[in-house]
């Protein structure tokens, strides 16, 4: 299956959680869980280890999250703090109580035996964390990780900028602009243009587009070739 | 760096994997010491993003570099053949893959470059990557040489998977997304400096990799550092127009 047609897949399975509706953090999780075969997915906003606002949640993966905040430690931790997926697959294992002394014990009292968490981030923008839990061990398929990366990049836009949601249909195809060097560079030039973080140059250069109706790739390349500076405090963007 | 010999490349890469490395510096020294030792024009290394997608990881010049994104761009071209077949991939006379590659062997002639080869990186059954040797006369590259870019290749892969105590699956799966976004961390580092500095992308990098060579600092690291503003890198005396990627 092709990137194309395997992004297009998982899109039209978000639509289907949405039953119609704008696709939400909720829809997106729903479909991680059912992509990866796990029970359940939490997205937490993230700025550091110990600062976490939960923004969508099972049950379950509500509580792993609780525990994740009140013990300062697992899993969803360590993929904040490190930037990378950290994979659980089986807390009885003597690594991860080794690892999570304290997280194992409690994930093991609620039932929940393999965690995954995969940081939401693109670069220096670091957004916050997806965590999936399973009440069964067991490693993810190549294909199950796949999907769920794609989804948890999807969560990742969603959260830089919540106003785009519904426009994702179109962005989420086959280019979205995330593999352009040129994004990026555009978004360091803009947080030195307006004085702002990159998370905040990020999202300026994405309201941009979306405003001007124009491809992300195609506004950034503008940037990058210095035909286009965007201003302070235009809103997303008259020139 | 002409006279460089097989066995100093193997020692130069063995030393790099036991201290604590960076896996986008160890991937730009590997393809600057397959131009040394295979006597190519210019390697490039892609990696898989794990999401399906091939995507640029280091080069050893900007033409490489370029090329590299040229073949992501357009979807065609040895690197992606390669990937997708996980064969290696040999073209002594670029002039007679037009039929193959429409788009990607005239850019590449146009490059001056003649011949190419693509060797992929293979864990198992599974392809993560493909290093690219790009040529400037026509021919393929002698045998031998080809058995060495397939070990420089496999030696990138074992990069890859340097920690040992979990499992090759989840340090695959962490290193390939580490090095994505360390690649994206020092394009937005890039993007600082030009505009802060008022010079191009490519300056950009060449400054950020001086400095973190002369510092003995990680790439992204220091990138990250000057992305946060922690590191305000000052431009050098020397203005000198490298071969560094833009």
């Amino acid at each position: 299956m092709t990137t194309a047609d395997r992004r297009r897949r998982l899109w039209q399975l978000v639509l289907a959680h949405g039953e119609g509706g704008e696709p939400t953090l909720a829809h997106v999780c729903a479909a991680l869980a059912e992509v990866a075969l796990v029970d359940g997915a939490v997205a937490a906003l993230a700025s550091s280890a110990t600062v976490r606002a939960t923004v969508h949640a099972d049950r379950i993966g509500a509580k792993v999250e609780e525990l994740t905040l009140t013990l300062g430690e697992g899993p969803g931790v360590d993929a904040v703090v490190a930037g990378r997926p950290v994979i659980a697959d089986d807390l009885r294992d003597r690594a991860a109580a080794e690892r999570w002394p304290v997280f194992v014990p409690a994930a093991a009292a609620i039932g929940v035996a393999a965690v995954f968490a995969l940081p939401l981030r693109i670069g220096a923008v670091r957004v916050g964390v997806v965590t999936l839990h399973r009440g069964t061990p067991g490693a993810l398929t190549v294909a199950q990780l796949s999907d769920a990366l794609i989804l948890a990049d999807l969560l990742c836009l969603m959260l830089i900028d919540p106003s785009t949601n519904g426009r994702h249909a179109g962005q989420f195809g086959p280019v979205d602009g995330m593999h352009n060097p040129e994004v990026h560079q555009a978004t360091g030039m803009i947080s030195v243009q307006l004085g702002v973080s990159v998370d905040a140059a990020f999202s300026r250069l994405r309201a941009y587009a979306y405003g001007h109706d124009r491809p992300l790739s195609e506004v950034a390349a503008d940037v990058v070739a210095r035909w286009l500076r965007l201003e302070p405090d235009t809103g997303d963007g008259q020139r | 760096m002409t006279d460089i010999q097989l066995p100093d490349v193997f020692v130069e890469m063995a030393d790099t994997l036991v201290a604590d490395f960076d896996v986008l510096d160890f991937m730009h020294l590997l393809t600057d010491r397959c131009t040394a030792l295979l006597d190519v024009s210019a390697a490039g290394l892609l990696l898989s993003d794990q999401r399906g997608t091939l995507r640029f990881a280091a080069a050893s010049t900007e033409a490489g570099r370029l090329l590299e994104l040229f073949q992501l761009q357009v979807d065609e071209g040895p690197c992606l053949d390669c990937f997708h077949t996980g064969q290696p991939v040999m073209v002594a006379d670029i002039a007679t893959a037009t039929d193959r590659w429409p788009q990607f062997a005239p850019v590449a002639a146009s490059y001056g470059y003649a011949a190419v080869c693509a060797l992929p990186m293979r864990l198992r059954s599974e392809v993560i990557g493909a290093l690219n040797l790009f040529i400037n006369r026509v021919g393929s590259l002698a045998e031998d040489k080809q058995r060495i870019a397939q070990a420089l290749a496999d030696v990138a892969t074992i990069g890859l998977l340097q920690e040992r105590s979990i499992s090759s699956r989840d340090i695959l799966t962490t290193q390939l997304e580490t090095a994505l976004h360390s690649r994206i961390i020092i394009e937005q580092a890039k993007g600082v400096l030009a505009e802060r500095l008022g010079i191009d992308p490519g300056r950009a990098f060449e400054l950020l990799r001086d400095s973190a060579r002369a510092g003995n600092r990680k790439l992204a690291e220091l990138a990250g550092a000057v992305v946060d503003g922690s590191e305000q890198l000052p431009v050098p005396a020397d203005r000198g127009t490298g071969k560094g990627e833009r």
